[in-house]
């Protein structure tokens, strides 16, 4: 594999990590507006470990995605009580605040950040993604993962069952954020350089949009997400500055046509053309043409 | 002597000022079915969202074999073998009608993480068991892939009650069983309630069709403005005075 394949490869692969950790926690319904704070905790606590105390990535990166989930499941505790445009507004702000103070971190590099960090192979991260897959996997077919998905259809419902909604949904954030944490690990250590702003607003968006794009029901629809929103900055490359406004579109027609993602069951299997044609229909009544 | 399984002493509630409930006090003997009847805003679901824990009494204590549960929460009230069914069903509507059931009884299944390992225990197999058992009982098994929220009014209503059976209850509350259903489900309904009570669970029904508390109740507990008016067997709570005037006006 030559050295672009290689880049492009591990790109990849943690973009699927980052969809997979965020798919954890979209299964019970909670989304988290500032994912990207998980994935610096993780690059930042990962190189510490590996730049001042050499320690094996391998270790570094189980560090890193340890502390994710403790972090992880304090913010869940406070936020996930509360109704989703709280939990919104609270994981946007914790970001920022994690971002502000590794700013201002000295023993971090402040702005300029840490560089230096090697070691992320395309087998590590092969190997970081088989393991989280199989995990999703069983989950999915465990009366545990069965939870997670009441607790996103209906939690009044969940409680009527039994089920402890905020313990639930805490564990599912925590185990996400530990997956975000690693991914984070990863990606330092590919990079060679982070700094607090390459964990900013459009990363946690980015990450986001991985599992909205591919589709929140099953967990190889963030999969799907993931290769296809890194990969079209690749494959749209001869359309330069018309990129942003290509892609923009895309993402309008892709809800439009298929609101579940590219994978997952809408309330219609097919590809919705229909809808395009209702919203036609309706734009042309609303108007009041005569 | 009374058996009382269920007691809720003193209940107020308050929302905003206004008083839904004033000082109600009901006892539910275990192995009764117990009415909850009254007009329209007379506070009935109120009490029983106060009595499932879903709602916090203004003041007031709910006890559930001698133990004082006002503070526990729904959730925790399940595994001490309180179950509900909603007025407005609440159904997993996307997930398929086994899952609906098997939610059901996720007090009595384990559920941590060693839930993953794909190789069910002995338990888990007789949970399953019991799982599709219970469809049979409410004739749901031909329908057992199907979502939820595909099936008719009527067998979502099936399907609800199958979910709160699954838990193994000791004590059901349904919040209006009968509404929307057909005159054909009304009448299955009493047999099936009263086949749960001989099973050994004790119901408390909200219920609207005077007809229906008639037939099915030992007990009936009539409220009005939220204060209770008279509580006793339907055929002397029912005929009273004050229960006329109430429903009839005047």
């Amino acid at each position: 594999m030559d050295a672009y394949t290689e880049a492009v490869v591990i790109k990849v692969g943690i973009a699927i990590l980052l969809a997979l950790g965020y798919w954890v926690t979209v299964a019970t319904g909670k989304y988290s507006f500032g994912h990207a704070a998980f994935m610096s905790i993780g690059a930042y606590t990962a190189s510490i470990l590996t730049l001042k105390f050499d320690l094996p990535l391998e270790l570094a990166m189980l560090v890193g995605g340890l502390a994710g989930a403790v972090i992880g499941a304090f913010i869940g505790w406070i936020a996930l009580r509360l109704s989703m445009l709280y939990l919104a507004i609270i994981t946007f702000a914790f970001a920022e605040i994690v971002r502000i103070l590794l700013d201002g971190w000295d023993y971090v590099g402040g702005a300029t950040g840490l560089f230096g960090m090697t070691g992320t192979t395309v087998e590590l991260v092969a190997v970081c993604i088989a393991v989280v897959v199989v995990y999703l996997f069983f989950l999915s077919r465990s009366r545990k993962g069965l939870s997670y998905e009441a607790i996103r259809e209906d939690e009044q419902a969940a409680r009527a069952c039994g089920l402890g909604v905020t313990r639930i949904s805490v564990e599912a954030f925590a185990v996400s954020a530990a997956i975000t944490g690693v991914a984070g690990a990863l990606s330092a250590h590919e990079t060679l350089i982070i700094t607090p702003n390459l964990f900013g607003a459009p990363q946690s968006l980015l990450i986001i949009l991985f599992v909205v794009l591919g589709g929140v029901q099953y967990f190889w629809g963030a999969i799907v997400g993931a290769v296809v929103l890194t990969m079209l900055p690749i494959w749209f490359d001869f359309l330069e500055d018309y990129y942003q406004i290509t892609y923009g579109l895309m993402f309008v027609l892709l809800m439009i046509l298929r609101p579940q993602g590219i994978v997952g069951r809408g309330t219609d299997r097919r590809i919705n053309l229909g809808s395009l044609r209702e919203l036609a229909t309706s734009r042309r009544g609303g108007g009041g043409d005569e | 002597m009374s058996d009382v399984q269920l007691r809720a002493s003193g209940i107020t509630k308050r929302f905003q000022g206004v008083t839904a409930l004033a000082e109600v006090t009901v006892e539910v003997e275990r192995g009764s079915i117990h009415g909850v009847v009254g007009p329209n805003g007379a506070g009935k679901s109120t009490l029983l969202n106060i009595m499932s824990g879903f709602v916090p009494p203004t003041e007031g204590t709910v006890e559930l074999e001698g133990r004082d549960i006002t503070r526990l929460t729904p959730q925790r009230r399940v595994p001490l073998g309180m179950t509900r069914t909603f007025q407005n069903l609440r159904l997993f509507g996307g997930l398929t009608v086994r899952q609906n059931v098997l939610l059901g009884q996720h007090s009595h299944a384990r559920t941590g993480f060693a839930s993953l390992w794909p190789v069910p225990t002995a338990k888990e197999r007789q949970l399953r068991q019991e799982a599709d058992a219970a469809l049979e009982t409410f004739g749901l098994t031909e329908l057992s892939r199907r979502r939820a929220e595909t099936l008719p009014y009527g067998l979502q209503k099936q399907l609800e009650m199958a979910r709160a059976v699954a838990a193994r209850p000791s004590l059901l509350l349904m919040d209006e069983p009968a509404a929307g259903m057909t005159a054909q489900e009304r009448r299955a309904l009493v047999p099936r309630i009263r086949q749960l009570r001989d099973e050994g669970v004790t119901v408390v029904v909200v219920e609207h069709d005077m007809d229906l508390i008639s037939q099915m109740c030992d007990v009936v507990t009539v409220l009005n403005f939220g204060r209770m008016l008279i509580e006793g067997p339907p055929d002397v709570a029912l005929a009273s005075d004050d229960v006329r005037t109430a429903y009839l006006g005047g």
